[in-house]
């Protein structure tokens, strides 16, 4: 299975106790799947299901229903973004 | 010219990177700065940018392009910055070029309201010992549709 970089920022990356976690994942699953696998395997892994998280599979940004293919390789996620 | 850095930027060399000699007809400039978000004591408010190397890059060189296939332009610079920040510091730096202003208005306007929507910076707000991440407003993502074609 491919062996993922997964990523987190901000207060999510608070929530999470980390910035980063390697994973091998069955892909292709979308975001959705994601998040409930993670939440799942990760301690406070549950603020990942929280409802306004954001997501990118190599920093383009994806929404929660789109496919990740298997030649990913970093997917982030992260609260809704405030710059500016 | 895009740039995500800690440093601060100066105006005035930024001004002077989009003039182009005998083209430039319009220069319309934007500076977003920290105000003073609590009624606390001005030094003991902190204010910290977050953002995702590489992403972030990515997104304002994306914005900057649809700016440009939407409007005539002559040159686009954003600079935005990251990590500590005081009041009264300077944010972000937006500016463009264009031989006319209608089209340097717009493309300002244009790139601000995505950018605020659409790269990834994260802003954190302290003051004392509490501190806490700025959510984001729903206003901004009603200021898109605006722009919706």
């Amino acid at each position: 299975m491919p062996r993922v970089k997964v990523v987190f920022f901000a207060s999510l990356k608070e929530a999470m106790g980390k910035s980063e976690h390697h994973v091998e994942l069955d892909l292709p699953l979308t975001i959705t799947q994601i998040k409930q696998q993670l939440a799942s395997d990760l301690a406070h892994g549950d603020a990942l299901l929280a409802s306004g998280i954001q997501s990118s599979v190599d920093f383009e940004f994806t929404r929660d229903t789109d496919w990740v293919p298997e030649t990913a390789l970093e997917v982030a996620f992260f609260p809704p973004v405030t710059g500016g | 010219m895009i740039q995500v850095q800690h440093e601060d930027f100066h105006v005035d060399a930024l001004y002077k990177r989009l003039l182009q000699r005998n083209k430039t007809g319009a220069v319309v400039m934007f500076v977003g700065l920290v105000r003073q978000f609590t009624d606390q004591p001005e030094a003991e408010c902190r204010f910290e940018l977050e953002h995702y190397p590489g992403m972030t890059e990515r997104n304002l060189q994306t914005i900057v392009d649809k700016a440009k296939l939407r409007w005539p332009l002559l040159d686009v610079c954003v600079v935005h910055r990251v990590g500590r920040l005081s009041v009264d510091d300077q944010i972000v730096f937006v500016g463009v070029s264009a031989a006319h202003r209608a089209e340097a208005f717009q493309a300002c306007d244009y790139i601000m309201d995505y950018l605020k929507s659409r790269a990834a910076f994260w802003k954190k707000e302290s003051h004392g010992t509490d501190s806490q991440w700025v959510a984001a407003n729903s206003n901004d993502d009603k200021s898109l549709e605006r722009w919706s074609e």
